[in-house]
């Protein structure tokens, strides 16, 4: 299935995005950057950045702003008054639609607009490296069906299939992840290079109506630019006594200047102009133009454009009947909103913190990509499944739980360890899969359990046996052991082992804190128990092996202690800490007899290590490889990871 | 009947998820190859910032050359010269040449012969035969056309 795009086709620029692994990322165009601007010279057939390049040679066949007539019939006030402001012709078309002339061959605007539209297809299937079939496009939240309808129809004239038209405002309103609000109230405040539109929009049940839309078509960017080149002018003419806007090579290097010096005091408080020889002086000495521009003077110089946008919101908060109060999201749309003024302008009449996080010239095709999103059935909350909710371990020797794969792991994971054997000669470990965060086998939920035999007979420890846990992004579970020896294997395949309700995750969760310290208890006692069965184990060994090398009396004070370590080993409820002082007492009697025995040996390298220390050697992770004489339960054993 | 229906819910939910895996299969192989392809964008363009803002320092010399004829100051300008033409940096050649829009940008009409670049306002330069800069020039409108 291929992917939904979504397209902001702008009046002056357009901006596509699409979604990605559950976010929404902006298409690059193949020009490398993220705007297109929205111009066409159909005759050539060039468009974007290439078309506008060529515009001044060629401005009778370039279109540009024809968003402008989208839908809209020839007698139109919007249509005659484009016909002003433009070079290209428009004429009236079929049914007295407004359609435009170039190079004697008359193109609709939908026409126009898909040749921008296959741009946007072109390059976002460079990008994706697949075909792209569907799109979401954005369109001003006045355009009433007719210009709707010409939009969908530019879509499919450029070979895709338009899945939704969407508001502008309620895109950005997606962008901002507003459509889980419930009953607020919105405005969308958008300023961009040549247009403004304020819009009021009302959230309920995740459907996104409009109140009302106020703006001025003929208000951007572009003015502020002109204010600051005409400030250059009248300095550098009071200075020098030339006008550099005669001259159209130093005009146009001031232009650059002037919009230069506009993006960066967004940021700085004071910038500087400098432009070595930008023209000649009246005895033909070369002039420079070198001047500081502060934040506060841009301000001054465009302070009644800033204010200008005022009046529509004002009007607008009439029509939706809202107060200003009652407004509780204010979104900002289009490079314009960046000027610190602004955003200050639009924070005092609201009395609120305006929303800017995400990009103002890419916030509406990325609110278009998540709608795009949720048709094609990515964006959905179920993607949170893609990590185990839970806890997956094994039981190891005394009913402990060892965890395998940890609770939020992304899947589908695969991880492996080795465990061992608890006893000697032990030929059969059983695996028992639990699922949960508690310590303790026993509070977890067992989800299955198998037994890999035919282990040769062996020392406790020695043998090898890999345990093996693979879940699959289908939340199925393998569980494979097997024993490094033989090349012998089990397995077992759980299903649902991601499959929980939030419920049911929840309760385990608050399980697992409320038992936290209780099951660090239950564990530490238990690991205190299978140490001291190890030490006995040990003492009974090493008493045995000695034989008559030690003193009699010595050996009865270590029997002692194992009789006394065993009593408390088999009495029900003795303490971690009862256990441990006995096993400590066992540990020092046992200690005795292997020093007496180096001591009462002549060549002591014939000796054995001293046994007394055997436990540890033989467990090197304490907890784990302890022994315990009666093989038949609890058989595993960590050894090595 | 029951369990037909019961069989059915979980074929769906089988292929919704088989559905959803290759998806992000395939979303990830993608990626893989879009890295590569942008690890290999980045090691020949990631001078490409500094590059850019150094040609306008390059066309201020390149006016106070003209103003001053001073060949201390061209022996300059030619080591400038030099180092962004070993990192791969270009001139794109407009005077004379037939406009072209995919690395020229027309700022006028000027007298002269039709859709050729009578003068450079600001020189374009390529980078690894990619756009650093498009070259600002203006064009002829040739004779029948009229010039104000």
């Amino acid at each position: 299935m291929t992917k939904i795009i979504g397209i902001d086709l702008g009046t002056t620029n357009s901006c596509v995005a699409v979604m990605e692994a559950g976010k929404a990322k902006v298409i690059p165009s193949a020009e490398g950057r993220n705007i297109i601007p929205s111009v066409v010279e159909p005759v050539k057939n060039l468009v974007g950045e290439v078309a506008k390049r060529q515009m001044v040679l060629n401005p009778e066949n370039t279109v540009y702003s024809v968003k402008r007539l989208m839908g809209r019939r020839f007698s139109d006030a919007e249509v005659k008054k484009s016909q002003k402001m433009v070079v290209y012709k428009i004429k009236e078309g079929k049914d007295g639609m407004a359609v435009v002339e170039v190079g004697g061959k008359t193109y609709t605007p939908q026409e126009i607009s898909a040749k921008i539209l296959a741009k946007c297809k072109s390059d976002a299937e460079a990008f994706l490296g697949e075909k792209v079939e569907q799109a979401v496009i954005t369109v001003p939240a006045y355009f009433d069906d007719a210009q709707r309808q010409a939009t969908k129809q530019a879509g499919e004239i450029a070979g895709l299939k338009v899945e939704r038209i969407i508001n502008e405002p309620t895109a950005a309103s997606l962008a901002y992840g507003l459509e889980k609000k419930k009953g607020e109230t919105i405005a969308v405040y958008d300023l961009g290079g040549g247009t403004f539109d304020i819009s009021i929009l009302e959230i309920g049940e995740g459907v996104f109506e409009v109140k009302a839309t106020n703006g001025d078509t003929h208000l951007g960017g572009d003015d502020f630019d002109e204010r600051i080149v005409d400030w250059i002018a009248e300095e550098f003419k009071k200075e020098q006594g030339v006008d550099l806007r005669e001259d159209k090579q130093a005009l146009q290097r001031i232009r650059d200047a002037a919009e230069k010096a506009k993006i960066e005091l967004s940021s700085a408080q004071e910038t500087e102009i400098s432009q070595p020889y930008i023209t000649q002086g009246k005895g033909g000495q070369p002039l420079h133009l070198t001047m500081k521009l502060t934040r506060a003077k841009l301000e001054q110089l465009a302070g009644d454009l800033i204010e200008k946008t005022m009046k529509p919101v004002e009007l607008c908060l009439k029509d939706a009947k809202i107060k200003v109060s009652d407004v509780e999201q204010i979104i900002l749309v289009g490079g314009m909103t960046r000027m610190p003024k602004v955003y200050e302008t639009v924070k005092k009449f609201f009395n609120k913190e305006p929303n800017r996080s995400v990009n103002p010239d890419e916030v509406v095709a990325v609110g278009a990509a998540i709608q795009g999103g949720v048709l094609g059935g990515e964006v959905k909350d179920i993607l949170l499944l893609d990590v185990t909710p839970l806890t997956l371990g094994i039981e190891t020797l005394g009913g402990v739980r060892t965890p395998l794969i940890d609770r939020n792991t992304t899947i589908p994971t695969a991880k492996s360890q080795i465990f061992s054997t608890a006893a000697d000669n032990q030929t059969q470990v059983e695996i028992n899969v639990l699922q949960g965060e508690r310590s303790m086998a026993v509070d977890n939920k067992s989800l299955g359990r198998f037994i890999l035999d035919g282990i040769p007979p062996a020392p406790r420890g020695i043998p090898q046996i890999e345990v093996a846990f693979d879940l699959d992004a289908n939340g199925i579970l393998n569980v494979k052991a097997k024993d490094k020896a033989t090349n012998k294997e089990q397995v077992i395949t759980i299903k649902g082992a991601v499959g929980l309700s939030d419920e049911e995750v929840k309760k385990a969760q608050a399980e697992a804190e409320k038992y936290a310290e209780e099951d660090r208890q239950k564990k530490e006692l238990v690991e205190a128990k299978n140490q001291a069965e190890n030490l006995v184990f040990t003492a009974e060994k090493t008493l045995k092996e000695a034989g008559d090398k030690v003193k009699s009396e010595d050996k009865e004070k270590v029997e002692a202690e194992i009789k006394n370590v065993k009593d408390i080993l088999a009495k029900e409820g003795s303490g971690k800490e009862e256990i441990e002082q006995a096993a400590n007492k066992l540990s020092e009697e046992l200690q005795k007899v292997g020093a007496a025995m180096y001591q009462g040996k002549s060549q002591p390298s014939e000796g054995q290590p001293t046994e007394g220390e055997a436990p540890k050697e033989e467990a090197p992770e304490d907890k784990s490889a302890s022994a315990k004489a009666s093989a038949d339960k609890a058989e595993e054993g960590e050894v090595v990871e | 009947m029951m369990s037909k229906k019961k069989k059915s819910a979980s074929q769906d939910k089988i292929d919704e998820l088989e559905h959803k895996w290759k998806r992000a299969v395939a979303d990830y192989a993608n990626l893989e190859k879009r890295i590569e392809k942008e690890k290999n964008h980045f090691i020949k363009f990631s001078n490409a910032q500094l590059l850019k803002k150094l040609l306008p320092i390059l066309d201020d010399l390149e006016l106070c050359e003209n103003h001053l004829k001073d060949q201390g100051l061209t022996m300059i300008l030619n080591k400038l010269k030099e180092i962004l033409k070993s990192e791969g940096v270009e001139e794109i050649k407009t005077q004379g040449e037939e406009f072209n829009p995919e690395i020229m940008e027309a700022m006028e009409i000027i007298e002269g012969p039709k859709n050729k670049v009578i003068e450079v306002v600001s020189k374009g330069y390529l980078l690894e035969g990619k756009i650093l800069r498009v070259a600002k020039v203006e064009v002829g409108g040739g004779k029948e056309k009229e010039i104000k």
